[in-house]
């Protein structure tokens, strides 16, 4: 029973996982940016939460959406200043210009928050089905991270925008030439890359302390979850969300919680060894 | 009416320069073909009428605007509408979807309902296949959902870059069908062609491309009958 309810609460995190995951795997997706902001913008997404609620009173899921709001901005003046100019230049250079945008953020997170923990003090119970007894804050985590993810897709989908950036991203000089504005569809694509990962921040605020660093581990389990999904997949990073994050209940109920990260990377390189692709039926 | 004029047009790669002062001048309602020997630059110039390209020198006017510093997606926004070489569709999208986007630009979308009733009427085979994904269709199919595309964006002018590569000369031939149709319809259109034969027979103008400039140009049937462009063109 023990194992059964360390899966469920795994996966539900898990969901959270993918949410941040998606985020991460649609700017690569669409522009070929490996984004190395994404976990001080997750922080960002905890902080602007935790304002939220403890300023003003905002039930921290209500806040997601203002949360969202100021991820979709902050991700467009993000690729305005540092990645569009170095968009066509080679993955070196985007790598490095969203460094130094992790390393600004992080350097002003800490003026400002300091690296004290911060807390979300807010809780709803826990919610028992049968003998697995659940923190009520991961259900609900789970159900926003299914909401935001299903939102992306009907976007990307069945709206001219979304179906804009699915074809920058299949062939950007096509998109041009049909009239579509692919610079404002990449900045576009960051925004909502963006306000994924300040989301999924805000989630996890509802269940850990952070501090402006907290992000970066996430970030990592991100870019494990986008291989594992495929790169460039966002169904592909959902499901791989919750592989790990299932991963992530059971391992320590059979062995110490240190090996966690030691099986995690072991897979990644795994799958990058053995099926570049992802493991879940990614496109090529 | 000048639809596009080109003027002393220069551009290239990085350090390799490969037009020099190309001039053109194609009328409205007009089918013109492009004539060159592989590699001689026509893709080139038509990148760079695009705007894909930087012009290192002259203009591209079109429709009485300059153009010449124009981004790609306004001069298609202008009506100017490129079928670019190998297709380029959006192949992981479905061929209902390519076209929709062919239909992105403002001026396309108050005709998207007529523009796909004329695309699935000149090629009822994208009519059965709209639910599929591009990229798995068969090769004459895709020449047809590229072509379909740029119908959809409502062009003034449409330039078609090597329509027929690739394709059964019976393919071919329904295509330059398609062609004559269009034309019917008050459509200006570029041709570029490795069947020189063909697009000349259709044609109403002809350019020749050769060493970075057009060193031939005339009414079609006569570039046909020059024995230069039969030597070196069409094998005779
Ligand atoms: N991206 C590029 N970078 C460098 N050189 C290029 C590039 N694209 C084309 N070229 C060169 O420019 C020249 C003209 O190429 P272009 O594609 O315009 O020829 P073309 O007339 O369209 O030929 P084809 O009939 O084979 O399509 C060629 O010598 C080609 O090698
Ligand atoms: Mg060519």
């Amino acid at each position: 029973m023990q194992l059964l309810s360390s899966l469920i609460d795994g996966i539900l995190i898990g969901f959270v996982y993918g949410v941040a995951a998606v985020g991460l795997t649609l700017i690569w997706g669409v522009m070929s940016v490996i984004n190395l902001s994404h976990g001080p913008v997750m922080a960002l997404g905890m902080f602007s939460t935790y304002l939220l609620f403890a300023n003003l009173g905002v039930n921290p899921y209500l806040a997601l959406i203002g949360v969202a709001v100021f991820g979709l901005v902050l991700g467009l003046v993000i690729y305005t200043v540092a990645v569009h100019r170095v968009i066509s230049a080679p993955h070196l250079s985007s790598l490095l210009a969203t460094f130094a945008v992790n390393m600004i953020i992080i350097g002003i997170g800490t003026a400002v928050f300091s690296t004290s923990p911060h807390n979300i003090d807010f809780s709803l119970g826990s919610i028992s089905l049968g003998p697995i007894i659940l923190p009520a804050t991961r259900l609900l985590a789970a159900v926003a991270a299914i909401l935001f993810t299903a939102l992306l897709y009907i976007f990307l989908y069945f709206t001219r925008p979304g179906k804009a950036i699915r074809a920058v991203a299949n062939n950007r000089t096509a998109a041009e030439l049909m009239g579509i504005p692919s610079a404002q569809v990449l900045a576009l694509s960051f925004g909502i890359g963006t306000a994924l990962a300040c989301v999924a921040g805000g989630l996890i605020a509802t269940f850990f302390p952070f501090t402006i660093l907290s992000g970066g581990p996430y970030e990592l389990k991100s870019f494990v979850i986008c291989v594992l999904g495929g790169l460039g997949n966002p169904l592909g990073a959902l499901l791989g969300g919750l592989l790990l994050g299932g991963l992530e209940g059971l391992i320590p109920t059979v062995m110490p919680v240190s090996w966690v990260p030691v099986l995690e990377f072991g897979l990644f390189i795994l799958v990058l060894l053995v099926k570049p692709s992802g493991l879940l039926g990614a496109k090529s | 009416m000048a639809v596009l004029e080109v003027a002393d047009l220069a551009s290239g790669y990085g350090e390799v320069q490969i037009l020099w002062g190309v001039n053109l001048t194609l009328e409205k309602g007009k089918l013109t073909t492009l004539v060159g020997s592989n590699g001689v630059g026509k893709t080139t110039l038509l990148r760079t009428v695009m705007g894909l390209l930087r012009a290192i020198q002259g203009t591209v006017t079109f429709a009485g605007q300059d153009v010449t510093h124009l981004a790609p997606h306004a001069r298609a926004n202008l009506g100017l509408v490129l079928v670019p070489e190998g297709r380029q569709l959006f192949t992981e999208m479905t061929v209902y979807e390519n076209l929709e986007m062919g239909a992105f630009s403002k001026r396309a979308q108050a005709h998207v309902q007529d523009n796909l009733e004329k695309v699935f009427t000149l090629f009822p085979r994208l009519k059965e296949r709209r639910s599929q994904k591009a990229g798995t269709l068969s090769g004459g199919e895709q020449q047809m959902v590229a072509v379909g595309r740029g119908l959809m964006a409502e062009p003034e002018l449409l330039i078609l870059d090597e329509l027929s590569l690739g394709l059964s000369p019976l393919l071919a031939l329904n295509l330059f069908e398609s062609l004559l149709t269009l034309k019917k319809s008050g459509l200006t259109m570029l041709l570029v062609e490795q069947n020189v034969q063909m697009a000349l027979a259709v044609s109403d103008y002809g350019y020749v491309l050769a060493e970075g400039k057009v060193q031939l140009q005339g009414e079609a049937r006569s570039l046909l009958n020059n024995e230069e462009v039969q030597r070196t063109y069409l094998g005779i």
